[in-house]
């Protein structure tokens, strides 16, 4: 399959494919073992990424979902048919297989008392906190694309960090920030204005699903705009546009396809939400996902292989639609001079000046409340007891770490754990993420339904995952009656790395795109194999998105939970979100202290790897 | 050193049991390294003294929740390794799989060998459960345990004889009795005055919320208890996540009353909390037991050693400390308990709870039925 892909791709850069020159290239490298590894080297990555996704992704994924079509050893499409034609679950739809007629059925759809069915609501709430994703996140692109003040590469590091937050401390966070008894009615109060019961309710699960996601959607807005070139806004101003004009002609249409991958990855990991809509919510706001786990709980497995298959295959249609629309929509040309930043305080305001300043204060309110209120209150439930601020939950840590016995968690373990998982998964994904980009950048039929299909680790059940590593990894296959069995830190750091290299294809993938093509070429009529190429002209050139893909990869393996659980060999292996889960008692505290502990651990590394990554880079 | 001269006689009995174990188990399906180290034990065992360090002393691997060896509070874990590992001159290992008891059920189900000997803290519902999934059997009858009849018998949920209850809780109202006095009877709870004033953990999957939908069956039949949660529902009753989504709203202050456990208060006394926001309510003066228990896993390769951990978690001595270090009630009628332990664990004037045989084939279908009518969008 990867020679298959490789030739394609060499077809596709118009460098010569044919035998003949193959032969003659191929004679010219064998001299220096390194050309013969290079040449290579592609097809062997290739190759390697194929192998480890079938093995720590598909394969496992697989002994889960056959039993949504293997029912007590009989092949049967029953279940499906149950999920779809059951109200319940697809709403009115599902009457139409039920046998109702398509009149009765749009007459339900029109009337105010329809049913979504559990699918349908977890797509309604997934769209509205894709809206509020939005909604939040570009102003945030707005302000770190255009502006310069003081701390903005910090704060636009620091953006990533509600990925790497457990759940359990989200919704800490919002309620101390939005509870009856929390910040948001006490300032309110204050201000002598009315309580606000937010609580269990659309709304609070909406806003947290916007604190996970706005910042993913303003990393890559930002990124987009960052790489607008001026000359271009320069040119239309010349040609007489007013700004307004000028941003709608030029600026917006490459802002939109990153909008979009921020949207489109927003939906896809709302409609698989799972916890933050019990803890904020409630039961009657159930998702798929909620039920996918009631199901593998009490092990009905066909149910819940059906019902997340059925999960899997909305949101993979849907980002295969967001990627052939990003095929059509690639901005060829990248900028090569940004536009200028200007400052956040201008020296002489003009009206107009000013009225954005006001916009972008009222942003900062909204912003305080949504993403640092919560931060701040984990903070403050870290250092508060009974008999007000304390440092016990701290000294707890202490106490775990010195004497803790071994088969419980010690917190400077799990805070090591997570590093070395989170640099060691870094390290595979990328060059896995820049591979499957390289490959499905090409022209070929059908490229985009790779693309997809590359992308199903964001997309399936993390619950489905989870039991799948168990039975594939953990259990291995009986091969001439000895076992194959993978666990431990190997597969830990291989889990993570597939489950964070998609984050690295869709921010490599448009850049790589939009390389100049007969850059590539000259390189390659200059004798470069196509690594070579790819290294040395095509990734500098798309430099600021490999580190905005490792920092997406670093995160999803430092706050990956299910996987690290299933396949730690012992309590010594694990992670800091699971020591989280481990220190949740009656009192919040020391799970608050380690959440801290968190926080503070992966802020340091952020700033890090943009640092690392050069300057002024990053999305 | 001491202890193990001491017990040079217990020593060889063990030794002794396990080597039968492993002759047994010869033609299983796992263990043959470990079935060595155990009759090379026994050779070298006549003079007593070498049994430790000739194969090492017999392994117990327990499997538990994570809750039993491992919480921020107090956990009974670490206490029964040290104790029986002392006792015993055995090495107990606990294991903590992340989807508990689900694991060994997967192992039995993949066919792959479950290296645990015996798991700790089963309760009714689950055993219905595996039982149901399962052709194999995956625990063997307990057999002869000693201090067995001391159990109480209505905790007794194994009509089989394979799992034993080694301590129970009782689900009950947990509410701050500085804000509100709950209401002592279940329509009590229908009141107005109590609407959006309750919150339960999760019914479908959380231990804690499932023994409270099985109380409303209990009480309002299979007939009707939807009914009821449907002016529950009416009453904005919040029905969160996992017991810790829920406790820990409550404890924030989202609602005055919580389905909890009620032992609540022991916790609240040990943080200095003030009782008065800590009160117990049993609704219709009753408490739904959920009694938790253990049970030897069938092929396991220590049995005998199994069934002397069982014996040994019963004792009157260990029935106390685990009710007090896991803060639950003992199981038998001869646990020590600290003579003040009555004062903060409330016992319920009239214990319910369903059996196995009334569970088995009903369960899932009450729980789906509630699901399909609470969250129906």
């Amino acid at each position: 399959m990867a020679d298959a892909i490789d030739g394609g791709t060499e077809g596709d850069d118009g460098a010569p494919a044919d035998a003949t020159t193959s032969g003659d290239r191929a004679h010219r490298d064998s001299r220096s073992l390194r050309g013969r590894l290079e040449r290579r080297a592609l097809v062997a990555l290739a190759a390697a990424t194929v192998g480890l996704l079938l093995v720590v992704f598909y394969y496992p994924v697989a002994t889960v979902f056959v039993d949504s079509v293997l029912v007590e050893g009989r092949l049967t499409a029953r279940v499906f048919f149950d999920i779809l034609s059951d109200p319940f679950y697809f709403g009115e739809p599902a009457r139409l297989l039920a046998g109702d007629s398509l009149v009765s059925v749009v007459e339900g759809l029109l009337s105010p008392d329809r049913r979504l069915g559990i699918v349908g609501f977890t797509a309604y709430q997934a769209a509205l906190s894709t809206v509020a994703s939005v909604a939040l996140g570009l102003p945030a692109a707005y302000l770190l694309a255009r502006f310069e003040f003081p701390g903005r590469r910090t704060l636009r590091s620091l953006t990533i960090l509600p990925f790497v937050l457990p759940s359990i401390m989200v919704a800490v966070g919002f309620v101390a920030t939005f509870g009856q008894n929390g910040t948001l009615n006490a300032v309110l109060g204050a201000l002598g204005l009315g309580r606000v019961d937010l609580l269990f309710t659309l709304e609070a699960v909406v806003v947290a699903h916007a604190f996970y996601n706005a910042p993913l959607v303003a990393r890559v807005t930002t990124a987009a705009w960052e790489s607008v070139d001026a000359s271009a806004v320069e040119t239309a101003r010349s040609l007489g546009a007013s700004p307004l004009r000028a941003f709608r002609d030029v600026v917006a249409p490459q802002l939109v396809p990153s909008v979009l991958m921020g949207a489109a990855l927003t939906f896809v990991f709302t409609f698989s939400t799972f916890p933050i809509v019990l803890a904020l919510g409630g039961f009657q706001l159930a998702t798929v996902e909620v039920f996918v786990y009631r199901l593998i709980r009490d092990l009905e497995y066909a149910e819940a292989a059906a019902l997340a298959l059925l999960e899997l295959g909305i949101s993979l249609g849907l980002l295969y639609a967001y990627l052939r629309y990003e095929a059509r929509h690639t901005v060829r040309s990248r900028g090569i001079r940004p536009l200028a930043r200007r400052p956040l305080v201008p020296p002489s305001p003009s009206p107009r000046d000013l009225l954005l300043r006001v916009g972008l204060a009222a942003y900062a309110v909204v912003a305080l409340a949504v993403f640092v209120a919560p931060i701040a209150s984990m903070l403050l439930a870290s250092v508060s007891g009974p008999e007000g601020l304390t440092l016990a939950h701290y000294r707890f840590l202490v106490e775990r770490q010195t004497a803790g016995a071994s088969f419980q968690v010690r917190p400077w373990d799990a805070v090591r754990n997570s590093l070395l998982f989170g640099v060691a998964s870094l390290a595979v994904a990328l060059p896995m993420g820049v591979v499957v980009a390289v490959l499905t950048t090409r022209g070929y039929r059908g490229r985009k339904l790779v693309d997809a299909v590359a992308m199903a680790p964001l997309a399936v059940s993390g619950i489905v995952v989870g039991l799948g590593l168990l039975r594939g990894l953990v259990f291995g296959v009986e091969v001439g009656g000895t076992r194959l069995a993978v666990g431990g830190a190997v597969a830990i750091v291989a889990a993570h790395a597939v489950a964070g290299y998609p984050f690295v294809v869709r921010t490599v993938a448009p850049g790589l795109d939009g390389v100049d093509r007969t850059l590539v070429e000259s390189a390659r009529a200059l004798g470069a194999p196509r690594v070579r190429a790819l290294v040395d002209v095509e990734l500098p050139l798309v430099w600021p998105a490999v580190v905005a893909g490792a920092a997406f990869a670093f995160a999803i393996s430092v706050g990956e939970f299910s996987a690290t659980v299933v396949l730690a060999s012992g309590t010594s292996q694990f992670t800091m979100p699971v020591a989280i889960e481990r220190f949740i008692g009656r009192r919040l505290g020391p799970a608050t202290a380690m959440g801290v502990v968190l926080l503070v651990v992966t802020s340091v590394s952020f700033l890090l790897i943009d640092r690392l990554g050069g300057d002024d880079v990053g999305f | 050193m001491d202890r193990r001269t001491f017990l040079t006689a217990a020593g060889a009995t063990v030794a002794a049991s396990f080597a039968g174990c492993a002759g047994l188990g010869g033609s299983g399906e796992s263990g043959t390294g470990e079935s060595g180290a155990g009759e090379t034990a026994t050779g070298e065992t006549p003079t007593g003294t070498t049994t430790g360090d000739a194969g090492g002393d017999p392994t117990l691997v327990v499997g538990t929740y994570s809750a039993l060896v491992d919480s921020p509070s107090t956990s009974p874990g670490a206490w029964l390794k040290e104790r029986f590992e002392s006792e015993f001159d055995a090495r107990l290992v606990w294991q903590t799989p992340s989807n508990e008891l689900n694991h060994y059920v997967e192992r039995r189900t993949a066919r792959v060998d479950i290296e645990a000997d015996a798991y700790v803290g089963l309760n009714t519902d689950d055993l219905v459960r595996v039982d149901q999934i399962l052709d194999d059997p995956l625990f063997a009858e307990a057999g002869d345990v000693a201090g067995r009849d001391d159990v109480k018998s209505g905790l007794q949920f194994d009509p089989q004889g394979r799992a034993i209850p080694y301590d129970t809780g009782y689900i009950s109202l947990v509410f701050d009795g500085t804000s509100v006095t709950a209401p002592e009877t279940f329509d009590g709870l229908l009141n107005e005055e109590f609407a959006g004033d309750l919150i339960t953990p999760n019914p479908a999957s959380t231990a804690t919320g499932r023994a409270f939908l099985l109380h409303t069956v209990k009480q309002f039949g299979a007939d009707g208890y939807l009914d009821y949660w449907s002016d529950l529902q009416d009453n904005d009753v919040r029905v969160l996540g996992s017991w810790s989504d829920a406790y820990s709203a409550w404890s924030g202050g989202e609602a005055p009353m919580v389905v909890s456990y009620s032992t609540d208060q022991v916790y609240a006394a040990r943080n200095d909390a003030d009782l008065q926001k800590h009160r117990i309510r049993f609704l219709n003066d009753q408490g739904y037991a959920n009694p938790e228990g253990m049970a030897i896993f069938e092929g396991a390769s220590n049995p005998d050693l199994a069934r002397e951990f069982l014996g040994f978690v019963l004792r009157p001595a260990v029935q106390g400390e685990i009710a007090v270090r896991n803060v639950q009630f003992p199981a038998t009628t001869t646990a020590e308990l600290p003579e003040d332990y009555a004062e903060l664990a409330h016992e319920p004037p009239e214990p319910v709870t369903f059996t196995y045989d009334e569970l088995k084939g009903s369960v899932s279908g009450w729980v789906e039925d509630w699901e399909r009518q609470y969250a129906s969008n």
